[in-house]
C-alpha cells in the first residue's frame, strides 16, 4: 500500500533519519577508510576519517598474504550460515506453529523453559558446551558448527509471535477439511508471514555469521575455522593491523550488506493480507 | 490406564489430535535445544554448587557460592549497573527504533540506504566500534568534545569517570541494538492490514490517532517481542562493556562499568572460579526468568493478538 | 647395558644430524650454546601458538627438527587467537586437553604451575646437559617452580624497555640527544624543557602499561615492582615505589606528562601511538616496537635506556619472555621435551634471530648479533634493548593482579588525580585480596 505523505512529513522525517544514520555508519565509515590505510597513517591521532594515500588493493593483496586462507574461511562461514538457515527454517517454523495452534499438555511450560535457555549467557555455558561437543567427537567437524545452531529459541519465539497475529480464521477452513497440518503451514500460515521470515532470515544469518565464542572453542583448524577466527588470527600479542584487521571485517560485512539488501524488500506494508478475504 | 492417559492429551478426539501433533510439531527444536543447550546449562548449574577452578577436581560446597554473593559489593555494584543500564537503554532503544521503523516504512526515496545505514552497526566489526567510539567520547580530541567545549565540557573524561562511564556503554549498546529493534518492527509493521489504516482515514483520524489506535495494538505482539529480546539482552550487556573500557580500566574503574555478564566472565576466566561464576549465572537466570514471566503474565493487558492461543 | 647403546645411538645419530647442519654452524662460527638432540622415538604432537607470524617462524623451526632430529614425528601446529588464547586454554584445560607443547606467558605460568598442569622440564635439562643458568633470572625465574626452583619452560625470546625520542623536537628544543648514563633529573629537564602546552605537545609519556610503564621506574630504586618475589605481599605501598610514581605524578601535574583520557587510553599501544603522532617527544616502549617505528615513523627518532635513579644509579627495565611449556598430561612428554629443546637451541632460534622483531632468547651471540643485524640499515641504537638486559627485572605478577595494577592505578594516578598514596593503598588492598595469605 503506497500512501502519499505530506512534504513537511517528508521533510521532518528525512532530517531525522539522515542525522541519525550518520552516526550509524561512522565506525563503519572509518572501518572502511582504514582498510585503504598505509600502515603510516595507521596510528595517527586524532582519528582521520579518510586516508591520505588510499591503498586498498595493496592492503587486500597483503591480507591474502598474511592469512591465505581467508576464502576458506569465507566459505565456511557461508556454508555453516546456510546449514544454519535452513535447520532453524524447518525446526524453528515447525515448532513455532505447534506452539501457536496446537494446545498440548505443559505447552506453555515448555515454551517458558524453552525461552530461559536464551537467559544464560553464553560465556556461563562455554565449557561444558565445549565439553559436550567434545565427546561427541565433533571438533574440527561441521557438524559442531551448524548441527547445534539449527535450534533456537530466539527464532521460535519470534516466528511464534508472528504467526500469533495471523487470524486464525484463514487458517481455520483448511484445518477443518482436514488438511494435513504440515500443509496448512506450508501453504498459509508461512505465506503469510513473509516479514517475518524475511526478519529471521536477516537476524539469523547475521548471528550465525558473526558467531565466534562458540566457534573458537570447537574448530582448531582453517579447514572447519569461520571467518570471525580469520580476523581474530591477525592481531598478534604485540601488533594490532587496524587496515588488515578492518580489510578482513569489510570483507565479512559486505556479504552481509547483500543480504540485508535483498531481504529488506519484504518489509513493504500490505505484502500479506492484500488478496486474503477476511 | 488408557482413557486417563487420553484424557490427559486431551478431552475430544480432537483436541488430543491436535494435542499430538503440536508435541510432534515442536519436538525436533525442543529436542534440539535442550540437547545442545539444556545439558550445558545443566552442567552449569550443577557446577555453582561447587569449587572448580576449572583444573583441579571440582568440589561439592553446597549454598557456600550464594553465600558469598549475597555479600560480595562487587556483586551487588554489578547488579546496580546492570538494572542501571537495563533503566538507561530500553526505553530508549524501544522509542527511537519504533521511530525508525514506522519513519522507514513510509515511501521515501532511497528508503532503502537509510534502512542498510540502520542495519549496519549490527555488522560492524566490535574492533571499529571500539576504536570509533573510544575515540568519540575522548575528551579533548574526540567528535563529542568539539560538540561540548563551548559549554565547558570539553574535557569530560567520560570513559574513566565512575559517575559517567554507563553512559558511553549504554549508548554504544543501543547504538548497536536499534537495527535489531528496527528489523522486527519493520516485520511487525508489515502484518497490519491496509484497510484498517484506510477505515480509520475515513473516519477522519489524524495522523497521531492512526498510529495511537490501529499501529500501536495490532504492532503489539511485535512490541511485546522486542521488549522481551531487549530486557533479556540488557541483562546479558557484555560486548560494550568490553568495547567501551578495553582501552582504559576494563570493566570501568573501580569495576564501575562491570555489568553481571561481565562479572561473570572475569570470576569464570580471569580468576579460574568456574563455580562463583555459574553461581552468578543460575542467579542472573532467574533474574530474567522472573521478569520475563511478569512479562507474560502482563501481555494479556497490553497485548492483542489477531487471534486467540490455541 | 641398554642405557648404553641407546646412549651410543644417540651420539651417533647426534654425529649425523650435525653434519647435515654443518652449513648452520659453519655460518656463525662459534660454538652452539644449547644443541639439539635427537629424539629417541617419533610420534605426534599438539602445539598451540597465539600468533601467526610466530606460527610461520616456529613452523619453519619445527620442519628442520623433523627432519633432522626427528623423522616420521608429527606435529599439528595450531594457532589461537591472542585476544582469546587464554580462554580457549583454560577452555581445553577444563575438559582435560591441553595441547602437549604450548605457548605460556610468564604471569600466566602460576596459575598451570600451581595446578600441576605443566611439565617439569628440569630432568630432561639435566638429562640433555642444559645448564639453565645460561639464561638471564628476567627470563627464566619466573618460570621456576618448586622447592628446588626447577625450571618449567624453555624461553622462546626476551623484551625490554628503552625510551624512543623524537629527535626533530631535541633538535628544535636546542638539547642534546640523551646517553645511556643520563639520570632522572636529566630525564624531567629534558621532558620539561620539550613540553609546549600551546602546541598541545607533551615531553615525556612513561607509565603506562605494567611492562612499558611505571613499573620500571619502581625498579630502578631497587624495588620489586608492585607484588615481592614470593608473590605474598604487594609492594606498591612501599616507601620507594611511592617515591617513584610521585616522580611521574610530579612531571604530570606539571603537564609535562600527559594524562590517560588525553592519550585515549592507558595500553602502552596508546602512548606509543601519541608519540608516534608528534604529541609526545619521549615514550618508554619495548623492543617490539622497533619493527613498527622503523616502518611508520616519519620523523627521525632513535632509543636509549630508560635514565638512572640519582641515588642508585640503576636503570632497570622490566623483562619478559615467553616460554614452550608441555602439558603435564602429554601423551609424549620425551617427544615434547625433545621438541622444546630444539626450539631452544641455537638452530631452533635462528628462525627467529634471523626474522627480525622478535629478540630471541638464546643467549648465543651469534644469535642475538644476528637480530642486532636484523635492523642494520635503520640506524637506530637497537643495542639500547640489550643492553637493558644486564640489569632488568622479571614479572612477579599473576592473571587478576595484571589488570587491577596496568590499568587501574595508572588511571586513578595519571587521569583521575588521587593522591598517589589513596591510589596505591586501594591498589594494594585489591591485590592483597588475591594473594595467598
Amino acid at each position: 500500500m503506497r500512501r502519499d505523505i505530506s512534504l513537511p512529513i517528508q521533510a521532518i522525517s528525512y532530517a531525522v533519519l539522515i542525522a541519525g544514520a550518520v552516526v550509524m555508519i561512522l565506525p563503519f565509515v572509518w572501518m572502511t577508510s582504514t582498510a585503504c590505510k598505509p600502515s603510516a597513517e595507521l596510528n595517527k591521532l586524532p582519528v582521520r576519517w579518510l586516508p591520505d594515500n588510499p591503498v586498498c588493493g595493496d592492503n587486500l593483496d597483503l591480507l591474502y598474504d598474511t592469512s591465505p586462507h581467508f576464502n576458506r574461511y569465507l566459505l565456511n562461514s557461508a556454508f555453516v550460515t546456510l546449514g544454519r538457515l535452513l535447520g532453524q527454517l524447518v525446526t524453528c517454523s515447525l515448532a513455532a506453529y505447534g506452539f501457536a495452534r496446537f494446545p498440548f499438555p505443559g505447552r506453555n511450560i515448555i515454551f517458558a523453559m524453552c525461552l530461559g535457555l536464551l537467559m544464560i549467557p553464553f560465556q556461563a555455558i562455554l565449557i561444558p558446551e565445549y565439553i559436550l561437543i567434545r565427546d561427541l567427537g565433533w571438533i574440527d567437524t561441521f557438524y559442531a558448527l551448524i548441527v547445534p545452531g539449527s535450534f533456537s529459541a530466539f527464532a521460535l519465539f519470534l516466528l511464534r509471535q508472528a504467526f500469533l497475529q495471523i487470524p486464525i480464521e484463514i487458517e481455520e477452513a483448511a484445518i477443518i477439511d482436514g488438511a494435513n497440518p504440515l500443509r496448512v503451514l506450508w501453504h498459509v500460515t508461512l505465506p503469510l508471514s513473509t516479514p517475518a521470515l524475511a526478519a529471521f532470515a536477516v537476524i539469523t544469518v547475521q548471528a550465525a555469521w558473526n558467531d565466534f565464542l562458540y566457534p573458537l572453542v570447537v574448530s582448531n583448524t582453517p579447514d572447519t575455522r569461520v571467518v570471525t577466527i580469520g580476523i581474530a588470527l591477525l592481531q598478534g600479542e604485540r601488533r594490532t593491523p587496524f587496515n588488515l584487521l578492518m580489510m578482513g571485517s569489510l570483507l565479512a560485512t559486505l556479504p552481509m550488506m547483500v543480504i540485508f539488501m535483498l531481504l529488506q524488500r519484504y518489509f513493504i506494508a500490505g505484502i500479506s493480507m492484500g488478496g486474503v478475504k477476511r | 490406564m488408557t482413557s486417563t492417559l487420553l484424557k490427559f492429551f486431551g478431552p475430544t478426539p480432537l483436541s488430543r489430535r491436535k494435542a499430538l501433533w503440536g508435541m510432534a510439531l515442536v519436538a525436533p527444536n525442543v529436542l534440539g535445544l535442550f540437547f545442545f543447550f539444556g545439558v550445558p546449562v545443566l552442567m552449569a548449574f550443577i557446577t555453582s554448587f561447587r569449587e572448580w577452578n576449572a583444573i583441579k577436581p571440582a568440589r561439592y560446597v553446597g549454598f557456600d557460592n550464594f553465600e558469598r554473593l549475597a555479600t560480595d559489593p562487587k556483586f551487588e555494584q554489578a547488579l546496580t549497573n546492570t538494572f542501571k543500564l537495563i533503566g538507561l537503554t530500553v526505553p530508549i532503544e524501544m522509542v527511537l527504533a519504533l521511530g525508525i521503523a514506522v519513519l522507514l516504512n513510509q515511501p521515501l526515496r532511497g528508503r532503502n540506504w537509510l534502512r542498510m545505514a540502520y542495519f549496519l552497526p549490527v555488522v560492524t566489526s566490535t574492533v571499529a566500534a571500539s576504536v570509533v567510539w573510544t575515540s568519540i567520547f575522548q575528551p579533548r580530541y574526540g567528535i563529542l568534545s568539539d560538540l561540548l567545549a563551548p559549554v565547558g565540557l570539553g574535557e569530560t573524561k567520560w570513559l574513566v569517570d565512575p559517575g559517567l562511564v554507563l553512559i558511553p556503554v549504554g549508548v554504544v549498546a543501543i547504538w548497536q541494538r536499534l537495527g535489531f529493534d528496527m528489523v522486527l518492527f519493520l516485520a511487525g509493521l508489515q502484518a497490519i492490514p491496509g484497510e484498517l489504516y484506510e477505515a480509520a482515514l475515513i473516519d477522519g483520524a489524524n495522523r497521531w490517532q492512526r498510529f495511537r489506535n490501529v499501529t500501536l495494538p495490532m504492532l503489539s505482539p511485535t512490541t511485546f517481542l522486542v521488549v522481551v529480546l531487549a530486557i533479556i539482552n540488557g541483562f546479558q550487556i557484555f560486548d560494550q562493556v568490553y568495547v567501551m573500557t578495553l582501552r582504559t580500566v576494563p570493566g570501568g574503574v573501580g569495576g564501575s562499568a562491570t555489568t553481571l555478564t561481565y562479572f561473570l566472565y572475569r570470576r569464570a576466566f580471569t580468576n579460574s572460579e568456574f563455580g562463583y561464576a555459574s553461581a552468578v549465572a543460575l542467579v542472573l537466570f532467574l533474574l530474567v526468568l522472573g521478569v520475563t514471566v511478569v512479562q507474560l503474565v502482563m501481555q494479556r493487558y497490553w497485548v492483542y493478538y489477531e487471534s486467540d492461543e490455541g | 647395558m641398554f642405557k648404553m647403546k641407546q646412549t651410543m645411538l644417540v651420539i651417533v645419530l647426534f654425529l649425523v644430524a650435525s653434519l647435515l647442519a654443518v652449513p648452520v654452524q659453519a655460518q656463525e662460527g662459534s660454538d652452539p650454546v644449547i644443541t639439539p638432540v635427537v629424539c629417541e622415538e617419533p610420534g605426534s604432537l599438539t602445539m598451540w601458538v597465539w600468533d601467526e607470524t610466530w606460527a610461520a617462524i616456529i613452523g619453519a623451526s619445527i620442519d628442520v627438527w623433523i627432519a633432522e632430529y626427528c623423522p616420521g614425528a608429527e606435529v599439528d601446529l595450531q594457532v589461537q587467537p591472542w585476544g582469546q588464547y587464554w580462554d580457549v586454554l583454560k577452555t581445553n584445560a577444563a575438559g582435560g586437553d591441553l595441547p602437549d607443547v604450548f605457548n605460556m606467558s610468564q604471569d600466566r605460568f602460576f596459575f598451570y604451575a600451581d595446578n600441576d598442569a605443566i611439565l617439569d622440564l628440569q630432568p630432561y635439562w639435566d638429562m640433555y646437559g642444559v645448564d639453565t643458568t645460561i639464561w638471564g633470572s628476567g627470563l627464566v625465574g619466573p618460570y621456576r617452580w618448586g622447592e628446588a626452583g626447577d625450571l618449567y619452560a624453555a624461553p622462546v625470546n626476551w623484551d625490554t624497555i628503552a625510551m624512543f625520542y623524537n629527535k626533530d623536537m631535541f633538535d628544535a628544543a636546542g638539547l642534546d640527544y640523551p646517553t645511556a648514563d643520563w639520570t632522572w633529573d636529566d630525564f624531567a629537564a629534558d621532558a620539561a624543557a620539550l613540553t609546549d602546552a600551546d602546541n598541545d605537545v607533551y615531553g615525556a609519556a612513561v607509565y603506562s602499561e605494567y611492562q612499558s610503564g611505571y613499573p620500571n621506574w619502581i625498579a630502578a630504586t631497587g624495588e620489586t615492582p608492585v607484588v615481592d618475589a614470593a608473590r605474598t605481599d604487594c609492594t606498591l605501598d612501599n616507601e620507594d615505589s611511592i617515591a617513584a610514581l610521585n616522580f611521574l605524578k610530579g612531571l604530570y601535574d606539571e603537564g609535562i606528562m600527559p594524562g590517560v583520557s588525553i592519550m585515549g587510553g592507558a595500553s602502552a599501544d596508546d602512548s606509543f601511538n601519541f608519540w608516534a603522532s608528534e604529541r609526545v617527544a619521549m615514550v618508554s616502549g619495548g623492543s617490539w616496537k622497533l619493527p613498527q617505528a622503523i616502518d611508520e615513523v616519519t620523523f627521525n627518532w632513535d632509543v636509549v635506556q630508560l635514565p638512572k635513579h640519582p641515588e642508585t644509579g640503576r636503570s632497570r627495565s622490566i623483562v619478559h619472555s615467553v616460554g614452550y611449556v608441555a602439558s603435564a598430561r602429554t601423551a609424549n612428554p620425551d617427544l615434547a621435551a625433545n621438541l622444546i629443546l630444539f626450539l631452544a637451541s641455537d638452530e631452533g632460534q635462528m628462525f627467529f634471530a634471523e626474522g627480525g622483531g622478535v629478540a630471541p632468547a638464546n643467549p648465543s651471540p651469534a644469535i642475538q648479533q644476528m637480530w642486532l643485524d636484523s635492523f642494520g640499515d635503520a640506524g637506530v641504537n637497537a643495542q639500547a634493548f640489550v643492553d637493558a638486559t644486564a640489569d632488568s627485572q622479571g614479572v612477579t605478577v599473576f592473571d587478576e593482579v595484571w589488570d587491577v595494577m596496568n590499568t587501574e592505578l595508572v588511571v586513578q594516578i595519571f587521569d583521575l588525580d588521587i593522591p598517589v598514596e589513596d591510589a596505591v593503598a586501594s591498589v594494594c588492598e585489591a591485590i592483597n585480596a588475591e594473594l595467598p595469605e
